[in-house]
């Protein structure tokens, strides 16, 4: 058993549809929290996510659903959802995906799941939040885009606005939703007696929060930022040899010591150029002219070259060529879970005295149905035989 | 103060946007968040001393006649809320004393410098761990605090290309970007709030301190951790997909009759049929190159031709309007100010109005999550550089007036060039 975890002791129960809750109860996992997933007889959504590798498993499934014990249960039976309610009396934690008013129609209304454990988080993560006008609304990680103000600003002004890759928003928003939660079990432990809370995440929201310096910049200029109408080295990757490159400056050291790399003497010289306001006047002055330098190189070998400055760039890499990273690798960024499968990426940050642990790779529906029931819902053998041969369990 | 973390302190070293933001965040939900700034030299997201002020701004009204540009800039103050700030000159070893009288009365320190910065001032974690046993220091650097990276700097604009993100932003046709602004900071902000609540946790079960290090390439990579997973899982390199989903269709943005745009996307076999009731007959659910997700993901590129001249003929906010009440995904793409002025944003409390003594009063993104129990409220505009000196150091310090004058006479503290 892993006892140097800060969750050590913690005891959660996975109600998550959605890859936001999922990612959520993921890093409760990682550190040290005890996961039951209860999913009904078609799997957790994020099973049927593509992509796929040879054997039909989904990707996106084997990422977010890891560290935990998986129980299939047929939520719509009250067999069913006595044995959800009997976890979450001795649970710490209860995860989901829906709204208040979605859980209550499961019988999973939160007043009573409080009553039954005064002392339970509960923590719904949904596209817009459990109360307000898009409540009911359906959403994903495209309308989050859209309404919280990245789309408008990502991409290019003459062509579509561009939601950010992937599942952002829903990383972004398990990720805040974590935090919450833990930041909440701080809280309770200075009560006596426990009081479990309700916390309430909109994806939107966590999006829209991420938004803030383009959201306020924009009342300060009075005009919304747009999406850029080019691309040059001032705003993002420009063309070399072998792909493209970063190589947006910040201080003035960082620029003087490019340009000379560059061959560019006389940007490198006047100190005027030194200060991003001013590049920004006299873009026209000096962008073509480094593009074309730049447009000389390979992109390590220009990184290299800077970092052994210690000037800031940014080659663009695809994810074969992270995976064979020195410096992830020396970092011991990839990990093996305890019981095998592939290598996960991860954590995002490390923790000197209680390290994120990978104890195991993504579970198969059902795989523990039989021990959750028991170790979670506090049921005999008799009870589970019966749930397993009515087909409420499985 | 209110919140979950209420109670809470954090001495912080935070700048520009990933730590002020981990920071912010904590403070949003609680914490006492002081800020200390380096007299002299700005954090980076106020600008340079000397940076002009936009016309825009100086003619806003607001509660102080005096503008200085360092304390009005839009970067710094949309990411400093409920914090305070105070300004040391930790290159003299004065400031740096008093830096390490703060930390006692911290249960956290959060900085985002380069990772040999704290140890050339003498106040990395094994030394102010001597001060504070228990002490929790974050780390948030571009490469992580080891590793052959270690001291290579970067930025947002330079992290989202070397974890890859910019490989996977992009339209299918076209080269890699980054993102509108620089996305990689926003979210290491994320995880190192969560880092940081972690330690807490684990310092209120035992009583240990400990050191948080957070690489914001690897931050980045977490956020597209599936498509690193997708190549060692099966070998594939993923590209650029635009604003198409892996697994379904329809599921794009497009250009609305009022040159606007709407994003909208089925996901289920209702959504869909719904979506088709939406345009107005049965045509598509009749069309067999669209009769189930599969064969409309096959025919993506016939089926966005098809949607695309469909939405041209609507207004973007009406045909949102019915497509949401259909139980359709779809959205309006809203700029900045329309997300500054939407109305269920401002009714749930997400979008605040604040008040700052120079730039006048604007919206702002709020907090973004609500607890039944331990409400958190925005209490402070972002701080004036030093604008709480004084009061902290006195209130924490008991430094008095006399030798605060005689700091700033000495140019251990202050506002603005030193």
């Amino acid at each position: 058993m892993i006892t140097n975890s800060a969750l050590h002791g913690i005891r959660v129960i996975d109600l998550s549809t959605s890859v936001s809750a999922a990612w959520c109860v993921r890093m409760l996992a990682d550190f040290g929290a005890d996961v039951a997933l209860f999913e009904d007889a078609d799997g957790h959504a994020a099973r049927r996510l593509g992509p796929f590798d040879d054997a039909g498993n989904s990707v996106i499934a084997e990422y977010v659903l890891a560290d935990r014990r998986s129980a299939i249960l047929e939520f719509k039976s009250l067999e069913g959802i006595s044995a959800v309610r009997a976890a979450v009396a001795g649970a710490d934690v209860l995860v989901c995906s829906g709204t208040r008013g979605e859980m209550e129609t499961f019988g999973l209304d939160f007043n009573s799941l409080l009553q039954l454990n005064p002392g339970i988080v509960i923590c719904s993560i949904t596209p817009h939040g459990s109360t307000g006008a898009r409540s009911k609304h359906p959403g994903n990680d495209l309308t989050t885009a859209a309404l919280s103000g990245w789309a408008s600003i990502n991409g290019l002004a003459d062509k579509p606005p561009l939601k950010p890759s992937g599942l952002q928003s829903s990383y972004c928003a398990g990720t805040i939703a974590y935090g919450s939660i833990v930041s909440t079990l701080l809280a309770r432990r200075k009560q006596t007696p426990l009081r479990g809370q309700f916390i309430d995440v909109s994806e939107l929201e966590v999006m829209a929060s991420t938004f803030g310096p383009a959201l306020l910049t924009s009342q300060y200029q009075r005009e919304p930022q747009p999406r850029k109408a080019k691309v040059d080295m001032s705003t993002g990757p420009v063309p070399v040899k072998d792909g493209h490159f970063a190589l947006t400056i910040s201080r003035p050291h960082f620029w003087r010591d490019a340009m000379n790399v560059l061959g560019l003497d006389d940007l490198a010289e006047d100190p005027r150029w030194g200060t991003s306001w001013y590049r920004k006047e006299h873009a026209d002055e000096y962008v073509d002219r480094a593009q074309e330098k730049l447009a000389q190189w390979n992109k390590m070998d220009l990184f290299d070259t800077l970092a052994a400055l210690r000037v800031i760039a940014g080659p663009v890499l695809e994810t074969n060529e992270l995976s064979e990273n020195v410096h992830l690798e020396e970092r011991g960024f990839f990990r093996t879970p305890e019981n095998g499968g592939p290598q996960y990426p991860g954590p995002a940050f490390q923790m000197s005295a209680t390290p994120a642990h990978l104890t195991q790779r993504a579970p198969g529906p059902g795989d523990h149905t039989a021990e959750v029931l028991r170790d979670f819902s506090g049921l005999d053998e008799s009870d589970i035989d019966a749930l397993l041969a009515s087909g409420v369990a499985k | 103060m209110s919140g979950p973390l209420t109670g809470y302190r954090g001495i912080v070293l935070t700048q520009a946007w990933a730590g002020s933001y981990a920071t912010q965040l904590l403070g949003m939900l609680g914490a006492e968040i002081i800020q200390v700034e380096f007299h002299g030299r700005p954090d980076s997201w106020r600008g340079s001393y000397d940076r002009p002020i936009p016309d825009t701004v100086a003619d806003t009204p607001r509660a102080t006649a005096n503008q200085h540009p360092w304390n009005v800039n839009p970067l710094y103050n949309s990411v400093n809320l409920n914090k305070q700030c105070i300004t040391l000159d930790l290159t003299d070893p004065a400031g740096v004393e008093i830096f390490k009288r703060l930390v006692p009365l911290a249960d956290f320190v959060a900085e985002n410098f380069a990772p040999r910065v704290l140890g050339n001032l003498g106040i990395d974690y094994e030394a102010l761990r001597q001060i504070k046993t228990d002490i929790i220091v974050c780390s948030l650097s571009a490469f992580g605090n080891n590793g052959p990276w270690r001291d290579v700097p970067g930025i947002g604009g330079t992290i989202e290309p070397i974890s890859g993100m910019s490989s996977l932003l992009g339209y299918e046709d076209g080269p890699p970007l980054n993102s509108g602004q620089m996305y990689p900071d926003a979210a290491a902000g994320l995880n190192g709030f969560a880092g940081i609540v972690t330690a807490l946790m684990h310092r209120e079960m035992t009583g240990e301190g400990q050191y948080v290090d957070l690489s914001m390439q690897e931050s980045s990579l977490t956020f597209i951790g599936d498509a690193l997973l997708e190549e060692r899982m099966t070998g594939n390199v993923r590209g650029r997909r635009g604003n198409r989903h892996m697994t379904f269709a329809p599921h794009g943005i497009y250009a609305t009759a009022d040159n606007k745009w709407i994003a909208l996307a089925a996901e289920t076999a209702n959504q869909w049929t719904d979506l088709c009731g939406v345009a107005g007959g049965d045509v598509w659910l009749e069309d067999g190159r669209f009769s189930n997700n599969a064969a409309r993901k096959a025919n993506e590129d016939a089926l966005d031709a098809e949607i695309s001249g469909w939405v041209a003929g609507h207004k973007r906010d009406d045909l949102a309007k019915r497509l949401s009440n259909a139980g359709v995904i779809a959205a309006p793409v809203l700029d900045a100010h329309e997300v500054a002025s939407d109305e269920t944003l401002r009714e749930r409390g997400f979008i605040v109005e604040i008040d700052h003594p120079e730039a006048g009063t604007h919206p702002h993104s709020g907090i973004p999550v609500q607890f039944s129990g331990t409400p958190t409220v925005v209490s402070r505009h972002a701080p004036l550089q030093g604008q709480h000196t004084q009061e902290v150091l006195e209130r924490l310090l008991g430094i008095e007036e006399d030798e605060y004058v005689d700091l700033v006479n000495r140019h251990i503290t202050g506002a603005g060039p030193s």
